[in-house]
């Protein structure tokens, strides 16, 4: 049953992936005043990329086409480690918040490798710049976790929700909101999103991870973009499950995995909107302005770790 | 005087090394005797591995000694840790013999070869006597000779004015350390009357505070000289890189790890730890080391120089996790002080299996371009796929991925950083934690660094003619790579095998402690980390993908050149720029004709990082020490009768010191 439950919720990570991708495409469409296409078109993408032959550069070697394959490997992992409707993970038990987030960085060193494979400057410019700010976003992803698992005492994400369920819903304390703001910015730099990257451009200028992607084609190309969105909606459900991981089904009974699957849903489509709001809003920052924007971040999350130390007693 | 069942091959290991191997090589030019003389070499070290093997999981402990030959005692014992550093010489010496054989065959005329090879065996030895003595004379001598064979050695190489600088800079910096080594012998004498080690560890309790700080000083900067931390790194980024490549291999793999050895086996086993502060001394090393040596590393775009600086990073990484083992230990919290200790060392084995890789690699790609300069290469994955992958397997190690095994040492690391906030100590109970945050920086920026090392060497389109036409090196180079690789990926996909034996050394170290949880858990869950990686690549791997070659787009223009492919240094720009208070560049440009400032003929630009600070350290040392050795010649007056006062002089004081001590 346990068991049952854990494949359930990584299922519903990765199937629902491309969905959250395109809704909030959806919302920042509707926020522009244009009517954005339909929610399942991603789905329809993913199908024709997989369908369609593979275009290779001649420069390049087999690190080429086997890094989207580790990246998609590597996220599939990741999310394994996020509860979603119960407080527990497929791999979250004994696998703990550094393995989750070396996990995700292991992917993405594999694709910065794939983006130097191709052989063209974008690629390079690309990789070079997802390697400064991925330099930069680590530490405060993994100080903002700690802060969490300092106060939960434990280091598994499992552990970490399940004692964030015990609490009361209004004894937020200051290190959940430092903790909240920082892994917020983090996960908008992880993720590609506005003010950190563009994600729908193709501009050499304001491009990241577009640049890295630019010389895949056909099923890799899929991988990549499965894989992105996959990345999107486990960290919007790692943000959910330790800041407001209330209504989770308590036991395995299928109702209240029902109630939990509905709440997780209107949860998600609150930070959809928020996502989308603040893409439309922000403008995209300077390259050289991201290490400040890291750099609040860093900061806010060794605040939380240091206020840890008072809202132990 | 022997003692155990390993005892037979642990001497012949020693003889073969010293004795055999040296005087075949001399005796004889020939290829056939070289050949055996490598086949010694290679069996020794695997007759080496055995018994380091049988030590280290605590079945055998041989101790040898050779007192009645030598005018103070020199013994040489195997403990757990002495067994543990053992196996890291010759697990590591095994595969570096075999990539050595065709490269030094390849770069080296006949006589040279044979010099080489002497040296290289004695460089095994010298520190296989350092790791294995029980004596601190046998230690010393280990120590001394370990940085003589191997400044031999980066002579044999060339013999420019400028190597002899930095091999000059070498010897001083190793001298200065050996000072202090010694010095922490002596001071140890006046409580534990011997040198030999079992006597300094039974009077470690009953030093005086005052002289345990000393000692524990002198310790880390004798140590930390060898080890390279910063600011005592100044030589490594000279000697390593100039070393012949399997010899850098070792140096920058073994050699410094026996700095890690020496400060284990001082601060934990003589001294059983000591207050706080030598904890955050030691933290703030790692830290400090460990950010600057990785944005040295960035900075530069000659691969065996960017590999000497994360040897400084490296170095960082493993004295967090004594620090914190230190600090635990200061703090009454024996268990977490196990599981820092055992990440610290995991993570010095971890690091000697992937940055000999990396130097191998850097030797296999200098045997087939003949330059380690990243600017002039790319596109060698394809055309150097086996030394492509080893390569690949090594940087995803030292940058920590998970499934490769730098991940489980910084791990282990980060786990017992966490475990910080469990102390009742405020100060404690907030540096460690935050200290994540610097090993997640250096991990990131590592992360960087090697995107764009194996990036812009192996991928992409050639550089330059050289690597254009490069070929694949021989192979025993090849099999000499792939087994430090399959090793890599043992230790990342099955911790277990190393951790458990790691857990019963570090009880020896720490008594009456357990096994830590985390370590066991680590070991659990890795195979499942792999299993739903490696099958989930495997599955989208099964599906059928059709290619087809097509050009890299241009812009619609006719085609991309090589010169279009973002480089090295363009690469790590962003970076340098964020940090730039760190590197604090000399630029100059210089355009001719000059009154001409928009029709140019030619502009030439240079930016040289500058070590303002490095200058800033050293400079009062040097002008001290020079003052005096001007004010000194002044006793040097070449008059007999002046010399003989002065032995007259020496005399008295002695007389007197002798009669008033008592």
């Amino acid at each position: 049953m346990r068991l049952t439950l854990d494949i359930l919720q990584v299922l519903i990570l990765i199937l629902g992936a491309p969905l959250v991708r395109a809704i909030v495409a959806r919302l920042k469409a509707r926020l522009q005043r244009r009517r954005g296409s339909s929610v399942w078109r991603p789905y329809a993408e993913l199908f024709k990329l997989l369908c369609k032959e593979e275009l290779v550069p001649p420069t390049s070697s087999a690190v080429f086409r086997v890094a989207p394959m580790v990246l998609f490997g590597a996220t599939v992992c990741a999310a394994g480690f996020v509860p979603v409707v119960h407080a527990s993970a497929l791999l979250g038990s004994r696998g703990d918040f550094f393995l989750f987030v070396y996990v995700l960085a292991l992917g993405r060193f594999f694709l910065s490798l794939g983006g130097l494979d191709g052989g063209s400057a974008f690629g390079g410019m690309g990789a070079s710049r997802e390697a400064l700010i991925s330099s930069l976003a680590e530490a405060p992803f993994l100080l903002g976790l700690v802060a969490i698992a300092v106060l939960a005492a434990r280091a598994d994400i499992a552990g970490m929700v399940a004692w964030t369920l015990g609490q009361n819903v209004f004894n937020i304390s200051a290190v959940h909101i430092l903790a909240l703001t920082s892994l917020a910015m983090v996960t908008l730099a992880e993720t590609g999103r506005m003010p950190v990257d563009n994600p729908t451009t193709h501009l050499e200028l304001t491009m990241i991870h577009e640049g890295m992607v630019l010389e895949y084609s056909g099923p890799s190309l899929a991988l990549i973009e499965w894989a992105s969105a996959i990345k999107l909606h486990t960290l919007l459900a790692l943000l959910i499950a330790l800041f407001f991981p209330w209504g989770m089904a308590s036991s395995g009974a299928a109702w209240g995995i029902a109630v939990a699957l509905l709440l997780y849903c209107a949860k998600v489509a609150v930070l959809m909107i928020l996502l989308s709001v603040i893409e439309s809003a922000v403008a995209k920052l300077r390259m050289y302005l991201v290490p400040d924007f890291l750099g609040v971040a860093s900061a806010l999350s060794a605040l939380a770790v240091i206020f840890t130390m008072w809202m132990k007693r | 005087m022997l003692i155990g069942p390993t005892g037979a091959p642990f001497v012949l290991l020693l003889v073969v090394l010293g004795v055999a191997v040296p005087l075949i090589l001399i005796a004889s030019r020939a290829q056939s005797a070289r050949r055996l003389a490598i086949t010694l070499i290679l069996a020794a070290s695997f007759a080496g591995c055995v018994v380091a093997v049988f030590g280290f999981l605590g079945r055998s402990a041989p101790r040898l000694d050779l007192s009645w030959a030598t005018p103070f005692p020199f013994s040489l014992a195997l403990d757990r840790l002495s067994a543990f550093f053992l196996l890291l010489v010759c697990a590591v010496g095994i595969p570096v013999t075999i990539f050595a054989g065709p490269y030094f065959d390849l770069h080296y005329s006949e006589r040279r070869r044979n010099w080489t090879w002497g040296f290289f065996s004695l460089f095994l030895l010298s520190m296989i006597v350092v790791v294995t003595a029980a004596t601190g004379f046998a230690f010393l001598v280990g120590w001394e000779l370990m940085t003589l064979v191997s400044s031999g050695l980066i002579l044999i190489e060339g013999d420019s004015a400028e190597r002899r600088h930095n091999v000059f800079i070498y010897l001083l910096m190793m001298h200065v350390g050996a000072a202090a080594v010694a010095a922490c012998f002596f001071l140890f004498l006046p409580y534990s009357h011997s040198l030999d080690f079992g006597a300094i560890r039974g009077s470690g309790a009953g030093i005086p505070a005052g002289i345990r700080a000393a000692i524990f000083l002198a310790a880390f900067v004798g140590f930390g000289a060898k080890a390279g931390i910063i600011p005592l790194h100044l030589w490594l980024p000279r000697a390593h890189p100039i070393a012949p490549t399997p010899v850098s291999a070792l140096m920058s793999g073994v050699m410094l790890k026996t700095a890690v050895y020496g400060l284990v086996r001082f601060a934990f086993d003589f001294l059983g730890g000591g207050p706080p502060w030598w904890g955050y001394v030691v933290l703030l090393a790692g830290a400090v080391s460990g950010l600057l040596g990785v944005l040295y590393a960035i900075a530069e775009h000659d691969l065996k120089r960017l590999l000497a600086y994360h040897s400084v990073e490296n170095i960082g990484i493993i004295y967090l996790g004594l620090g914190t083992s230190l600090l635990f230990l200061a703090y009454n919290a024996p268990l977490l002080a196990a599981l820092a200790l055992i990440a610290a060392l995991l993570h010095t084995l971890n690091h000697a299996l992937f940055k000999s890789l990396l130097f191998l690699g850097a030797g296999a790609i200098s045997s087939a371009t003949g330059t380690v300069d990243l600017e002039e290469l790319g596109g060698l994955q394809s055309r150097m796929p086996v030394t492509g992958t080893s390569f690949l397997v090594a940087c995803c190690s030292i940058v920590g991925l998970p499934l490769f095994n730098g991940f489980i040492s910084e791990w282990l690391t980060f786990r017992s950083f966490l475990a910080g906030s469990v102390l009742t100590n405020t100060k404690a109970q907030v540096v460690l934690p935050l200290m994540v945050g610097v090993l997640a920086l250096i991990g990131g920026l590592a992360a960087a660094c090697f995107v764009k090392a194996f990036g812009v060497a192996f991928l992409g389109r050639p550089r330059s003619a050289e690597s254009e036409h490069a070929v694949e090196v021989a192979v025993p180079m090849r099999s000499g790579m792939v087994l430090l690789a399959a090793a890599c990926l043992l230790i990342g996909v099955s911790p277990g095998l190393i951790l458990r034996p790691l857990a019963s050394l570090v009880q020896g170290l720490i008594p009456g402690v357990g096994v830590p949880e985390e370590t066991l858990n680590i070991a659990r869950i890795m195979p499942w980390i792999a299993a739903t990686v490696l099958g989930t690549v495997a599955l989208v791997g099964a599906f059928k993908r059709r290619k087809r070659i097509a050009r890299t787009w241009a812009c619609g223009l006719p085609g991309l050149s090589s010169r279009m492919q973002y480089t090295s240094t363009v690469f790590s720009k962003p970076i340098r720029f964020v940090f730039a208070r760190v590197y604090r560049p000399d630029r100059k440009i210089e355009q001719l004709p000059a009154d001409q400032p928009y029709f140019p003929v030619s502009i030439s630009y240079r930016s040289v990082r500058t070590t303002s600070y490095e200058r800033a350290l050293y400079r009062p040392f040097v002008e001290v020490i020079v003052s005096l050795a001007y004010r000194l010649r002044r006793l040097q007056t070449g008059n007999i009768q002046v010399y003989l006062l002065y032995i007259f002089l020496a005399l008295v004081s002695l007389l007197t010191f002798l009669r008033f001590q008592r």
